[in-house]
């Protein structure tokens, strides 16, 4: 399989994370097509490291690693925000979380 | 994919499906005997051959089992979520025995009509990859996974509060398993569960040196809990929240969840034998390559023994009891013991007066590190406070 | 022709459990999709021979990241989807133009354009020399990464568990 096939899929699969991140109203499902998007980017990442020159460096799994990291780090921190929401607000709507809009 | 591919493929994994599951079979008779005799009365002994009065010490009753189990009737909730109710106790037995290849159980003698067909074979083991012992862990990971759906499809509240118990458990748990592991891995250099056992050459097991005696403690306890096992099975115990996490569960699937809790019982034994007791070392191995797989189910046995023991004798621990043991107790003593094991390794040790000196200092630092962490995590019973009454 | 057919099932699985985990009603089942779109891509990479990367996805998303969404939904509106609210948000067409629009108009014809290298190079997968580059070039990294993860895990904590200490200070006051 060519790069291209690799670099498609990763290209669709961040869309599908895009909508998913632009068009749902929970919180906690937007949280998941973040997670969709990074990993699609890591993938992104170990498909050049395989096909390009000089794999000894092991740049791709190392930035994949890193970015591994990052993310479980961010979900972590991004659900107990969302915790910390719905126990004041009652709900994880985001149409109704718009307290700081103007009425 | 050529014939000979296809035959060292089939070599490779039919044993292991062939050996397990009887195992398992062999293992619930043995559990009932064994937990009977410390209960001081004496276990089945009336099932032995069929259609007779003979009990061969009852051991027919596995089968019996088994033939019951396959005739219940299958009932589902009617609110139940029918695909995950389906899907759980597949989900609990596949990991359990997918993690099985990882470990170092070689066929590779059973090819005597052709070498290169044991090449083949010795090539498409999953033992040898580069990261065999993360696969591990990570596949062992998935079981919490089935133990959530389990208890969400049930649609029981027992069921759901069985299942977070579970899961707390299970992810608590996993840390201190994977850290005793570290230490292991660190002195070998290498994730290659086929390296790892051939660094044991002989009887230097990793269990003899300090560290590692302290590791595998901490790693069978730990594995205790990862499998839902006394005294930690307060997600299973009968007198806690019903039956926990499988209340909902009858006939076959129950069975298929017995059966992945045994078999990952088994692989994490397997895994304890290989990181600590030198799997498949032992007298006479040289000559005859086929008493590896001897000694390694002797060594898996024999664990299995001291889980059965274990279960029969100490009391269930409480769930609050449960993870201030994991985060307060068994968690600072893994990260010390990478420390001590550093500190054991490096010191030069000519004589045997510096090694037993090394032993002493390496095991009373981790002693007293045992005591205080044990002096901290008391928990403090306070005077009751009353809610609603005044 | 093992490869293609491998690469072409793991593709369309994980498209297809990328997708239901986006558009279902039912958190739990889309939760469920997005663990089989992980394990889809674990699968991926050991196509691409990055094996402990692979163990590293399964282990940390799958176990770990995948449990953690879970308990927030059990902690948050347990969306089974039976009542008949929408899912989407007052702008949806939009955000499905956008998104679109993204993968027609700008990522696609980048790909096509690009001049990329064709074959494969042939790689000794190494957790070895994996862990030498740790330690050499990137220890600096390492030590910043774990320092991140230290801060996720107390703010983490803090914020969740913020509104009770709070309150505990004020019964104590009055």
């Amino acid at each position: 399989m060519t790069l291209e096939h690799y670099l498609i899929l990763g290209a669709m699969l961040f869309c599908v994370g895009l909508l998913g991140a632009l068009t749902r109203r929970n919180a906690v499902v937007v949280l998941f097509s973040i997670e969709i998007m990074l990993n699609a980017a890591n993938l992104n990442f170990i498909a050049f490291w395989r096909f390009g020159e000089n794999p000894e460096a092991l740049q791709g799994p190392l930035f994949t690693l890193f970015t591994i990291a990052v993310a479980a780090a961010e979900v972590a921190v991004g659900l107990a925000l969302v915790i910390a929401v719905y126990r004041h607000f009652k709900t994880v709507d985001l149409e109704q979380l718009d307290t700081l809009k103007e009425e | 994919m050529s014939f000979e591919l296809v035959v060292a493929i089939l070599i490779a994994t039919v044993p292991l499906l062939a050996i397990f599951p009887s195992l398992f079979a062999l293992t619930t008779w043995l559990e009932r005997k064994a937990l009977a005799r410390i209960q001081n009365r004496r276990g089945p002994n009336k099932v032995g051959v069929p259609c007779t009065r003979i009990g061969l010490f009852g051991l027919g009753q596995p089968a019996a089992d088994g033939i019951k189990m396959l005739f219940k009737e299958d009932i589902v909730p009617k609110g139940a979520d029918r695909l995950f109710h389906l899907l759980a106790p597949i989900l609990a037995l596949i990991p359990a025995m997918l993690v099985l290849c990882f470990l170092p159980l070689d066929f590779s003698f059973l090819a005597v009509w052709d070498e290169s067909v044991a090449k083949d074979i010795k090539a498409v083991q999953g033992f040898a990859l580069d990261g065999a012992v993360i696969f591990f862990f990570a596949i062992t990971g998935i079981n919490t996974l089935s133990v959530f759906m389990a208890g969400w499809a049930s649609r029981n509240k027992y069921s759901l509060l069985g299942g977070m118990r579970a899961i707390a458990q299970m992810i608590s748990y996993e840390i201190p398993l994977v850290l005793s592991a570290v230490v292991v891995v660190m002195m070998v250099g290498s994730l290659n569960a086929k390296e790892i056992a051939d660094a044991q050459v002989g009887w230097n097991w990793f269990v003899f040196t300090p560290w590692g005696l302290a590791a595998f403690i901490i790693f069978f306890i730990a594995a205790l809990a990862e499998t839902n096992r006394s005294p930690f099975d307060l997600p299973e115990a009968e007198s806690e929240l019903i039956a926990g996490y499988f209340t909902e569960y009858s006939g076959f699937k129950f069975a298929l969840f017995f059966l992945g809790e045994y078999i990952s019982m088994f692989a994490i034994s397997g895994l304890a034998a290989v990181l600590f007791l030198g799997g498949g070392e032992g007298p006479g191995v040289a000559g005859y390559p086929w008493l590896a797989v001897v000694w390694f189910l002797a060594k898996i046995f024999s664990l299995i023994f001291v889980m059965i023991w274990l279960r029969g004798t100490l009391p269930r621990l409480r769930v609050d009891q449960l993870m201030a043991f994991a985060w307060k107790f068994l968690l600072p003593l893994s990260i010390l013991n990478i420390l001590v094991a550093g500190f054991a390794h490096f010191i030069p040790q000519g004589n045997v007066v510096a090694k037993v000196a090394v032993w002493m200092v390496s095991l009373g630092i981790l002693y007293a590190a045992a005591k205080g962490l044990n002096g901290l995590s008391r928990a403090e019973v306070k005077p009751r406070e009353y809610k609603y009454a005044q | 022709m093992t490869q293609e057919i491998t690469f072409w099932v793991l593709a369309i699985i994980a498209v297809c459990g990328a997708l239901v985990a986006v558009v279902r009603r039912n958190l739990i089942h889309g939760v469920f999709a997005l663990m089989i779109f992980f394990a889809a891509l674990a699968g991926l990479f050991l196509l691409l021979l990055a094996e402990f990367i692979a163990a590293v996805q399964i282990l940390v998303y799958i176990g770990a990241v995948g449990i953690l969404l879970l308990f927030a939904i059990m902690l948050t509106e347990r969306v089974t989807g039976d009542d008949g609210r929408s899912i989407t948000a007052r702008g949806w067409f939009w955000g499905l133009a956008a998104a679109v629009a993204v993968f027609v108009f700008l990522l696609l014809p980048a790909i096509q354009e690009a001049d990329l290298p064709e074959s494969t190079q042939s790689i000794q997968p190494s957790v070895k020399a994996l862990g030498h580059k740790l330690m050499d070039p990137y220890v600096v990294t390492l030590e910043v990464l774990a320092l991140l993860l230290t801060a996720a895990l107390i703010g983490a904590v803090a914020v969740a568990q913020g509104a009770e200490v709070n309150k505990k200070e004020d019964s104590d006051d009055a």
